[in-house]
């Protein structure tokens, strides 16, 4: 096949695969039934099988698809970062492109390629201790959060305001209606989500993008610690990169290279650990010098980089790795739960902060979007970990969509039946705000609300009438009775009181061993 | 790969700004169009779209003004209680647009928990509208507990009334408008989905179920899922359910009372809570037939807050002893 053909078909697989990314994003959802392939991309991720299993201690049989981009990158190098990645396309469409044969002196220093290797071993040895902070850092992660609580919703807000402005106009009903049913449905679902962490979360996309104009694919060469892994299995893959002679010199590959390794001061060869073997290299050489060749039978590993880390560094990797560790463990939530930390049903079961690699899966999925990526609500070592917010959208009863979508077992894959029978936490009436209570008003919304069989919330007869109400009825007042409570929220969301509900959902009593102390 | 160029900025800009012109000019036609009236007097002149008003039938003579049926088919009832009342074509003119309501809650049971409306009912319901020449007939409600589209699904009723030729919609929420409420005692206007409004019949199937302030939910209640902002109207709950009634009257209202729950209501979950009552009761009256259901749960009209205020207000008859009762053994 000529250049071209490889370049236009590598170019198809990533709109193809960008678009299956976003096609489960969409579709793969539990109001119209979940399918199964809802976390493709979480089991085709290496590091992400790595750190969970390591920081869970649990094997993740639904990982071990992992196994498979292992294989490919030994054999065809790093062309997930090239070829798949979502956002490693996103990265490569927003770069600037340059045309320009210049040796490219404003781009940072190759040692700056080090730091996606301390990324990786500094994960790598977190997670060893049972933490997986960093995976945040993992791009599929990184994608699907930013997809999930800013863009996405973002977008369904846009749509949503131009639609309500548009449906002032009844003439316009009938189009819009067609619009509405065929178009807005199935890309939205009917679903209004507010974010608590929208702004960073996009933010720290945007920086990402931004980073593109200090040097194309930013991200990918110096700071992504999955592009670290698949470099450093790429040292050993079969198809390489070679530069024949007689090569002219002219610089065009080198100024075409979106790693940029191929390097000039080294006759134009590059590093097949850098290398996302994007083909545009030997596009751009008009002499047919350079190829992806076979490294049978003649094989050996890549030689050796300035960048690679050296034993030193892996050490000093590993301290930097301890420090955080410790840090963490002095946190706050290591001696009590913040009191509204909620997370998501079935977690109290498992090790969720350990296995939990905070891909905002659930986050995506939760029909009434209460679960929301948290910022340092839980810590700084729990960055971007779901809890539920049940003032902005309550648990369903019925509803086992996290459960089923959680890609590493931090929501363990609990029936509903267990699911009722676990609680997320416990609900807690503020007397001095309930209407019936405080105002001597009438409401019994949380108790209505309630969706056990035998009611959490039980009313009681209070004495005389309360304001505006008519006949004998006397003021009901609601109670909730500790042991049914399984903390969905359910009444927290609907409690009409202004601002915070005057029934909440509180942590439950900690099961962790407090640090000790006086 | 070259991009070559489609349309210029410039020009771009001269199509949105024409297409917004467009827009602006709908907009001004509509604007153009008479307010109602709606301030002189007490009586409604919203466009309440029944074609007959439930309030000014004359209960004692004449027609059957509402029917009850007891049997074991609730398709069969639901039949013979529409018969009863005339006929579905009584309702219902060829080419009509028909909204069907029952109540679909949750999707935290299925209809056997007598906590949504049974889809037989809902089934039979949409199979008459359509063969008196309905032109359309979509059936909704808006859950508060789970997505619209799973509580369809739950309830069986998605299934059965699109085996019966009818379509289940989602309430889009930008059809949501605040609305006058001439006849509002308490609430002068509210949130109400407009297409429940718009629509030539209004057909409204609650189950008649407990619920835990309103005593039992039946008709008038169950017109609280056209509304947004629903927890503020349990400030004062009777009251506002009546004053919305009074707005959203139903041209038809069937009870479904063939499985009822008496207690956990209205989300249930407990089959022990259920009873198995096999009753179908229909009126044109929304507040007389809500007043028979009571009596299946050994309650008067007198002990629910909101039927006892709608009658007040005239917008139908609790005195089940002036109004000509047809019961049926089927």
């Amino acid at each position: 096949m000529k250049a071209a053909t490889w370049q236009r078909l590598r170019q198809l697989t990533q709109v193809l695969v960008l678009g299956l990314f976003i096609f489960l994003f969409t579709q793969s959802v539990y109001l119209v039934q979940s399918s199964p392939l809802g976390d493709l991309f979480y089991r085709l991720d290496p590091l992400v099988a790595v750190t969970a299993m390591l920081a869970g201690r649990l094997i993740i049989p639904t990982l071990a698809l992992a196994i498979g981009t292992v294989f490919v990158t030994l054999v065809f190098g790093r062309v997930w970062c090239g070829w798949f990645c979502p956002l490693g396309t996103i990265l490569e469409w927003t770069s600037p492109h340059k045309k320009k044969i210049t040796i490219k002196v404003s781009e940072p220093s190759p040692t700056w390629r080090k730091m996606k290797f301390f990324l990786l071993m500094a994960t790598l040895a977190l997670a060893v201790l049972g933490n997986q902070t960093l995976i945040f850092l993992d791009p599929n992660t990184i994608l699907t959060r930013t997809m999930a609580g800013a863009i996405w919703p973002a977008l369904r807000y846009g749509t949503f305001s131009l639609e309500n402005f548009l449906f002032q106009f009844k003439l316009l009903w009938p189009i819009l209606d067609a619009i509405h049913a065929v178009l807005i449905v199935p890309l939205f679902h009917n679903i209004q989500s507010v974010f608590i962490a929208a702004f960073p979360i996009f933010l720290f996309f945007l920086g990402l993008i931004a980073l593109n104009w200090s040097a194309e694919r930013f991200w990918c060469r110096y700071l992504c610690p999955l592009g670290g892994l698949l470099g450093w299995l790429s040292r050993y893959s079969l198809l390489r990169r070679e530069v024949h002679q007689p090569c002219k010199q002219c610089g065009l590959c080198s100024a075409q290279c979106p790693t940029g390794t191929i390097d000039p001061r080294n006759g134009y060869c590059s590093d097949s650990a850098e290398c996302i073997v994007c083909t545009d290299c030997v596009k751009s050489c008009n002499q047919g010098d350079v190829s992806f060749r076979w490294q049978l039978p003649h094989w050996k590993p890549a030689e050796k980089h300035s960048y690679d880390p050296s034993r030193r560094d892996a050490l000093v990797t590993i301290a930097a790795a301890i420090t955080g560790a410790t840090l963490a463990g002095i946190e706050p939530i290591a001696r009590r739960s913040p009191e509204h930390l909620i997370r998501p049903p079935g977690a109290t079961l498992t090790d969720f902060e350990s296995l939990c690699i905070r891909c905002g899966e659930c986050v995506r999925v939760c029909p009434t979007q209460g679960l929301q990526p948290s910022l340092v609500e839980s810590g700084w070592e729990n960055l971007m970990t779901p809890h539920l917010m049940a003032r902005l959208g309550y648990c369903v009863y019925n509803c086992s969509a996290c459960i089923q979508s959680c890609p590493s077992s931090a929501i363990p894959k609990i029936t509903l039946e267990e699911k009722h029978a676990a609680p997320m936490g416990l609900a807690s009436i503020n007397r001095d705000r309930c209407l019936p209570w405080a105002y001597n008003t009438s409401c019994i919304v949380c108790e209505e609300m309630c969706p056990l069989p035998d009611k959490a919330v039980v009313l009681e007869q209070g004495e005389g009438q309360g304001l505006g109400q008519v006949g004998n009825a006397s003021l009901l007042k609601p109670h909730v009775i500790r042991e049914k409570c399984i903390g969905c929220g359910v009444c927290e969301f609907h409690c009409p009181v202004g601002g915070d509900a005057a029934i909440q959902v509180y942590s439950l009593p900690d099961n962790k061993p407090p640090l000790s102390g006086i | 790969m070259t991009i070559r160029k489609l349309i210029s900025r410039r020009e771009f800009i001269c199509w949105l700004g024409m297409a917004g012109a467009g827009a602006a000019l709908i907009a001004c036609a509509k604007n153009d169009l008479p307010t109602p009236v709606l301030s002189n007097s007490t009586q409604t002149s919203l466009p309440v779209a029944s074609t007959l008003s439930p309030t000014q039938t004359d209960g004692s003579v004449g027609k059957t003004y509402l029917a009850v049926a007891r049997g074991e088919s609730p398709a069969e009832l639901t039949r013979r209680v529409v018969e009863a009342l005339g006929g579905m074509q009584r309702f219902v003119n060829t080419g009509n647009d028909v909204i069907i309501k029952p109540n679909m809650c949750t999707d935290n049971h299925t209809f056997e928990f007598a906590a949504t409306t049974n889809p037989e009912v809902v089934a039979e319901l949409v199979r008459q509208c359509l063969s008196a020449g309905a032109r359309r007939v979509r059936v909704m409600d808006a859950p508060f507990g789970g997505s619209p589209e799973s509580a369809y699904r739950k309830s069986g009723i998605a299934d059965a009334v699109t085996a019966a030729g009818g379509q289940m919609e989602v309430m889009n929420p930008a059809k949501y408008a605040e609305t006058p409420i001439p006849q509002g005692v308490d609430i002068k206007k509210w949130w109400v989905y407009q297409e429940v409004l718009n629509a030539d019949v209004l057909i409204n199937v609650p189950i008649a179920k407990h619920h835990g302030e309103a005593g039992l939910t039946l008709g008038c209640k169950n017109l609280m899922g056209t509304l947004q902002r629903r927890n503020l109207i349990h400030e004062n709950l009777h009251q506002r359910i009546a004053d919305i009634t009074s707005l959203v009257r139903p041209d038809l209202t069937v009870v479904d009372a063939y499985r009822i729950l008496t207690r956990n209501g209205p989300t249930g979950g407990n089959l022990n809570d259920v009873k198995l009552t096999k009753t179908i009761i229909a009126s044109q009256d929304i507040v007389a037939a809500d007043a028979y259901a009571c009596t299946l749960f050994g309650k008067t009209a007198a002990d629910i807050g909101y039927i006892k205020l709608a009658s007040r207000m005239g917008i139908g008859t609790d005195d089940l002893s002036s109004i000509k009762i047809e019961e049926l053994a089927v």
